[in-house]
This record gives C-alpha cells, sequence and structure tokens, in this order.
C-alpha cells in the first residue's frame, strides 16, 4: 500500500494525530494532559474489545442465520424488540463495542429497528451504571429515567425503521483487501449466481446479494472478478480501493 | 477490571470453547472473518478515543456545572443536552458530578438532558458509526436520541 492509501484509509486518524502535533508545538502542557485523559479510554478498550471479538466470533459460528432473522427480523415483532432490549442491556463497554456485534446481528437477518435498540440499550441500560445513577441521584431518579429511556428507545426504533431502509445499511461494503466490492442494489435482481460462485463473500438478504461481514479475503480478488463478469445485470462492480473500477 | 467486566470475560472465553469443540474449521474462519471486519474499525477506535481525550482537556467535566446552573432552564437544558453530545465523560464521574448539582436544588431537566445524550448521541463516533452503518441511520439515530434526550427530561421534569 503507498502512502496516500494508508492515509486514506485511517482518515480519522490523521486528522487526530495532527491536531495532536498542533497542540503539541503551541500547548505542550495541554497535549500530555489530553494524552494522560485518553489512557483510561484506551485501557478500557483493551479490556473490552478482545470480548466484542470472541462475541462475534461465536454469534457466527454458532448461531445459524434462520434463528437470527427468526429472532431478531423483520418479523419478529415485539418479543423481537424485547430480546434486542435484553442483549443490549446485558452488554459490556462503550457504544462503540456495540457496533461490531450490531453490524454481525444485521448482516444475519436482524431488523433496522431492533439494531437501534440494540445499540440505544448498549449505550444507555447498563446494570453497573444504573446502580451507580441510584446511588448518587437516588433510586425515583433512576427508575423514571429508566422507565422512559426504555419507551423512547422503541418510539426511535420504530421511526428509524419508517425512515432508512435496510438497504441504505448495507450498501457500504466491507474493505478487507485492497479490492471493494460495491453492488448496485437498484439492478440486482436477487439471482443469487454470486452467492452460489462465491458463498464466502456474498449472501442474500431481502432478495438482494449483499457483500458479508469481513467477507473479503485477498485469495478471492480473481473469483470476485469472475462474479462481476457473471453477473447478468452487472449490479457488482469489484473497484481497486478509491481507485478506478477493475 | 471490575466484576461485570471480568464476568463477560468469563462467557465469551466459555462460548468459544464451545464454539471450538462444535467445529474448529467453522470457528476460525468466524475469527478470519471477525478479524477482517474489527481490524478495520480498530483505527477509527483508537482515534476516536484520543479524539476524547482531546474534547476532555478542553471542556472539562466540571465546566458542565456552568451550564446546569444558568438561570433559564428551557437554554440551558438545549446547551446541555449538547453538551452531552460532544463529550464522552465516564458515567461514574458523570453521575456524582451531576448528583452533587442537583442535590444542593438545580433544575433536574438539564441534569438528564445531559446524561441522556452522554451515552445516547455521540458527535466523536459518529464517523465509525457512519461508516459502519450508512450515513443515513448514524445521522437519523443520533438525532432522534437527542430529541428524544429533551423530551425524557421535560417528562422528568413533570412527573419528579
Amino acid at each position: 500500500m503507498t502512502i496516500t492509501k494508508v492515509l486514506k484509509k485511517n482518515k480519522l486518524m490523521a486528522i487526530v494525530a495532527l491536531i495532536y502535533l498542533a497542540i503539541f508545538v503551541f500547548m505542550p502542557d495541554k497535549a500530555a494532559e489530553a494524552m494522560g485523559n485518553s489512557v483510561y479510554y484506551l485501557i478500557e478498550m483493551v479490556q473490552v474489545l478482545p470480548i466484542i471479538f470472541l462475541l462475534t466470533v461465536v454469534i457466527e459460528a454458532l448461531v445459524p442465520k434462520e434463528m437470527i432473522t427468526r429472532r431478531l427480523g423483520a418479523k419478529s415483532g415485539f418479543l423481537g424488540n424485547i430480546l434486542s432490549l435484553i442483549l443490549g442491556s446485558i452488554s459490556a463497554g462503550p457504544i462503540y463495542a456495540a457496533f461490531p456485534i450490531s453490524k454481525m446481528l444485521l448482516t444475519k437477518g436482524a431488523s433496522v429497528s431492533n439494531v437501534v435498540i440494540i445499540l440505544s440499550s448498549w449505550a444507555v441500560i447498563k446494570l453497573p451504571m444504573l446502580a451507580n445513577e441510584a446511588k448518587f441521584l437516588g433510586v425515583s431518579f433512576m427508575g423514571v429515567r429508566w422507565v422512559l429511556t426504555v419507551i423512547a428507545i422503541l418510539i426511535m426504533a420504530w421511526i428509524t425503521e419508517k425512515l432508512v431502509s435496510k438497504k441504505d445499511m448495507l450498501i457500504t461494503s466491507t474493505v478487507v483487501t485492497d479490492k471493494q466490492i460495491v453492488i448496485n442494489h437498484d439492478y440486482c435482481i436477487g439471482c443469487g449466481i454470486c452467492v452460489k460462485m462465491l458463498p464466502e463473500v456474498y449472501e442474500m438478504i431481502d432478495q438482494k446479494a449483499h457483500v458479508k461481514a469481513g467477507g473479503i479475503k485477498s485469495g478471492d480478488d480473481a473469483m470476485i472478478l469472475k462474479t462481476a463478469d457473471k453477473c447478468p445485470v452487472n449490479a457488482i462492480v469489484a473497484k481497486e480501493k478509491g481507485g478506478a473500477v477493475a | 477490571m471490575d466484576v461485570f467486566t471480568l464476568s463477560f470475560w468469563g462467557i465469551s472465553l466459555a462460548l468459544t470453547g464451545v464454539s471450538l469443540a462444535k467445529s474448529k474449521k467453522k470457528t476460525f474462519e468466524a475469527m478470519k472473518k471477525s478479524r477482517g471486519m474489527m481490524g478495520n474499525m480498530l483505527g477509527e477506535i483508537i482515534a476516536i478515543i484520543f479524539m476524547i481525550g482531546l474534547v476532555l482537556t478542553f471542556i472539562p467535566p466540571e465546566s458542565i456545572k456552568s451550564v446546569l446552573g444558568s438561570e433559564n432552564t428551557f437554554i440551558s437544558s438545549i446547551i446541555a443536552a449538547i453538551a452531552g453530545s460532544i463529550t464522552l465523560i465516564p458515567a461514574f464521574v458523570a453521575f456524582p458530578l451531576v448528583g452533587s448539582f442537583v442535590n444542593v436544588g438545580a433544575s433536574i431537566i438539564p441534569a438528564v438532558a445531559f446524561l441522556t445524550t452522554l451515552t445516547m448521541v455521540g458527535i466523536v463516533t459518529f464517523p465509525l458509526e457512519k461508516k459502519e452503518f450508512g450515513f443515513k441511520f448514524a445521522l437519523v439515530r443520533n438525532l432522534l436520541s437527542f430529541v428524544a434526550a429533551l423530551v425524557i427530561a421535560m417528562a422528568m421534569g413533570v412527573i419528579l
């Protein structure tokens, strides 16, 4: 990878590094303080991310897709919402830790509304946090805020489901190698040829082909180009990352 | 590490053991996949963490007191909600801080608005959320959470 490619992939990191550099030059004490403040969160990350990694592995390896679709999918109804609420509430770690798990569940069939519920309850409802809140602000304060928050999360989930389709969420493809696959869902007719050719990379969700989360490996490159070629409506476009169509 | 996180280590390690016992091949494949997915996020997460450090330095947690204490509840609620969206103060710092303030008689409406956006709305984590779930989803979820925080705060002002 060239330097520009590395920078493009880590845009946020580059921006943050630049800010730190500027502060180090002009306000060295502030920069040191900011570094120090970050340490607590770095430790938290090191403690939590391995768990998240193992959990995504377990979900992928042990839980069949049909089960997730049935329990958390579009037809799972109110029970699915409650299950999502429980899943989010018994979680550990900050909200960014919820992203990999939610993404994995989404690609395995969970509905948009249930992803909203998992993310939100993951952020707000946590047992140690509730105990802390009750201690400093009183039990009734904590209780009322909890009830109102649960109601708000359910309403938010319902509204988001109406406004955002699963298509909007899965169109961003996963990039693992230098190749990037973009599937144009306006063209995709759901014929399933790509899934048959390369089941490790493609899957069908709501009758449209999707790239599986983390599905592209370097060895797949040649086969991906073949699937792009075989797609009857040319909905699959394989690109060099950030570059021209291959 | 607190008991809660520790028990999660136990649970996830046990489940991984079950998965390995069931099918080694499937588990290793899943690991490869997760590694790809999380490897993509790792750089952004580290960037986010250093952003949090910056925000905490230039907007220290104590500065929220001046927001919560202002005379006009409506305006201070909105400012508190915005402050909560930007900062990411750890909960065990935020609760005593807000508690000490509410206990001496400050209005709870801005306090609730702040506590709720603090965890539900994330401006700092927005780039990552956008990348993983699309711009529209991230925008809708964060905006709805912001509004919800204000509504929850007002409802609590009425109830308590």
